[in-house]
């Protein structure tokens, strides 16, 4: 929600608020538009599972924005509860593709399998979908069997898309994900491994 | 901060110990003195977390080796290759008692990956081991232990002995059984009798998060969307709603012998652990109880109050006892690698890639093992349970294109039976949600597009 010292303003986006109750647009958070940036990204010459981990649990506890890629590091969603059908409302956090996109170092371009790092605060979503990474789209991703998955690979259905930070004793999976508004950034026991609809994808190229 | 943050791990920020210092004392300045030592002038954060999977169940003559992924993450520093330095020490003793023994984990490989070979005569004991680790980035400036309770509840690896081995060969899919009743049922909506999906865009479709069944047959199933229970008594049709003050995100649910409901909730509030929620019959909040790790995935009864499977320590933990809650820390330093069964002892579970190792453990080890084989992939175990002098076990199994259940049950003298058994996963549920055992019945949370459901399955044992 805008919130500003001037009444005027205060008064204009209450009344806007107020007149356009139930409507998803009315939505809007100012987290973009005032912390994010457009920076060229910095092109590195590998990727370990490791880095990538360690830039994954930098975003733990953030927020979620359908078709976002930005977020700082405060530990707590600083545009919550936005509506989940406007990708324009300039929240905080990536949404399972876009977080995805940036753990993986990947480029916007398709045809590019180098390595990028991004900062948190970039504004950037990346060309894929949860669908596009399931299918292997893009020079960088690979479809992997399943049982083959390791760290910091990624289990994705037509929809979503999370990464694996850990297995457990039961079978289960850690999955580092960016799972929804209502949710957010973090790390959640899943059982998406063995589950039909997801497929394993990897991103190609890690050192180590 | 750590009196902040409920969290496994420590965030020691540089300026915490001049802080900390000023404000309660020279005590605290020395417990945060490692930082101040190094003169260190910045106020980068770092945190410390880590992951093992613990060797809770070994073979004979098995090289057991504790592995741990580990990271140091300097909050301030995001250039994803810098690392602080990590150091480790497992401590390890032959049984559950005595002193332990100091093993130096080693980098293999990653940087993140510490290693330490358990010595011959430890991983050979009869009695099994214990053991638990310490990580520590170099500076000081931030240490995890794990699991979270320490030398008060250290890891716990028991020897299988000579389990009894069941291989299920290649599993043939499409060859399903269908239940005995379907029990209950709902379709998605938000009307009075419809269960509700969560919304979300990248939300795969998520409701009816989990179900539990009291030994009278009642079933209630968590409509979490729409923030309330169903209640099917025994032999009817129709419902009952009762409304719950619930976050309303995937949550698991299990029924206490006095009729209170405990909802473990997965998302937790900022800088705090999940929540679990305790309600009497009617839905009113008896109590809140914080969890004490990140993360919760499975709520169950133990033999004095619930206990709930936590990460990254791997273990259960009560959360209450006798209706009293139990405090964080309490909860670490009592956390156990088996489930406790009501009947006393506790039932361990392991899947190592296509193998599952199953005891039920007593007082003096364990007491019946199993070893269960399958060419076909296996995933996650979603029910160990005992049944009489039986166990029925439940895991996936799956290959790149299709999953089922199967259903085991397994004797002193190897499988007593097999069924497979739909997947029915249309919606996303709690983790490890799917299934419950009363009595001799299994009973399946299941969904289509239509709706969810819950189907019973008499296995003719027990």
């Amino acid at each position: 929600m805008i919130v500003r010292s001037r009444p005027f303003i205060a008064w204009f986006t209450a009344t806007f608020l107020l007149t356009s109750a139930g409507a998803a647009s009315a939505y809007h958070t100012q987290f973009v538009a005032d912390n994010c940036n457009y920076a060229a990204p910095t092109a590195t010459s590998y990727i370990t599972r490791d880095g990538s981990a360690t830039v994954a649990l930098r975003a733990r506890h953030e927020g979620y924005q359908w078709a976002g890629g930005c977020w700082n590091d405060n530990d707590r969603d600083d545009s919550p509860n936005d509506p989940t059908s406007d990708p324009s409302t300039g929240g905080e956090g990536g949404d399972c593709s876009g977080f995805t996109f940036k753990v993986w170092r990947e480029s916007q371009n398709e045809s590019d399998a180098g390595f990028y790092q991004w900062g948190m605060l970039r504004a950037v979503h990346g060309p894929f979908t949860a669908s596009r990474f399931k299918a292997g789209h893009g020079a960088a991703n690979v479809t992997v069997a399943k049982s083959a998955l390791t760290k910091m690979d990624a289990l994705a259905s037509e929809s979503h898309i999370g990464m694996i930070y850990a297995k457990n004793a039961d079978g289960t999976d850690q999955i580092i994900e960016a799972k929804g508004e209502a949710y957010g950034t973090n790390i959640w026991t899943r059982t998406y491994r063995g589950d039909a609809s997801y497929s394993g994808v990897r991103r190609t190229g890690w050192s180590s | 901060m750590d009196d902040w943050n409920p969290y496994l791990v420590r965030r020691l920020p540089a300026t915490f110990g001049v802080l900390a210092g000023v404000l309660t004392g020279a005590a605290a300045f020395v417990a945060a003195g490692s930082a101040v030592e190094s003169g260190r002038a910045d106020t980068t954060a770092v945190v410390v977390e880590a992951t093992h999977v613990p060797a809770l169940l070994t073979q004979a003559g098995e090289r057991v080796e504790l592995r741990y992924d580990a990271y140091c993450i300097e909050l301030e520093n995001e250039d994803a290759e810098s690392s602080c330095d990590l150091s480790g020490t497992v401590y390890i003793r032959a049984g559950a008692a005595g002193r332990f023994r100091e093993l130096p984990l080693r980098g293999d490989g990653g940087a993140s990956q510490l290693v330490a070979r358990v010595p011959d005569d430890i991983a050979s004991s009869p009695r099994g081991f214990t053991y638990y680790a310490e990580i520590a980035a170099s500076s000081g400036q931030a240490a995890t232990t794990l699991p979270s309770g320490g030398a008060a509840a250290p890891h716990q690896s028991l020897p299988l002995g000579s389990p009894v081995t069941i291989d299920l060969g290649r599993h043939e899919f499409g060859t399903t059984v269908h239940a005995d009743e379907r029990v209950a049922e709902v379709a998605w909506g938000e009307g009075a009798e419809q269960a509700g999906l969560e919304h979300g865009r990248n939300l795969t479709p998520t409701g009816a998060s989990a179900f539990d069944v009291d030994p009278s047959g009642s079933v209630v199933l968590l409509d979490q969307a729409n923030r309330r229970i169903f209640r099917w008594r025994s032999g009817t049709r129709a419902p009952t709603r009762i409304p719950l003050s619930i976050a309303g995100q995937l949550a698991d649910v299990s029924l206490a012998p006095d009729g209170s409901m405990h909802v473990l909730e997965s998302v937790s509030e900022p800088g705090r652990t999940p929540l679990v929620r305790r309600f009497d019959p009617y839905g009113r909040t008896l109590q809140k109880i914080e969890t004490a790790e990140r993360t919760s995935s499975q709520i169950r009864q133990g033999p004095t109050g619930p206990v709930v499977l936590q990460q990254p320590s791997g273990q259960w933990m009560p959360v209450m006892s006798a209706g009293t809650p139990i405090a964080a820390e309490i909860q670490r330093r009592r956390g156990r690698a088996g489930r406790p069964i009501r009947g006393g002892g506790e039932i361990v579970v392991l899947r190592v890639d296509n193998e599952i190792r199953v005891a039920v453990v007593g007082s003096s080890g364990a007491r019946r093992t199993w070893r269960i084989v399958s060419k076909t992939m296996l995933a996650e175990v979603q029910l160990a349970d005992v049944l009489g002098d039986q166990v029925v076990l439940v895991a996936r199994v799956y290959d790149d294109a299709a999953d089922e259940f199967v259903a085991l049950v397994l004797g002193d003298d190897g499988l007593v039976s097999r069924v497979a058994l739909d997947a029915a996963d249309w919606a996303e549920t709690a983790p490890l949600g799917r299934f419950k055992l009363v009595g001799g019945s299994l009973y399946q949370l299941g969904s289509t597009p239509a709706g969810a459901f819950v189907d019973r399955f008499d296995l003719g044992v027990g």
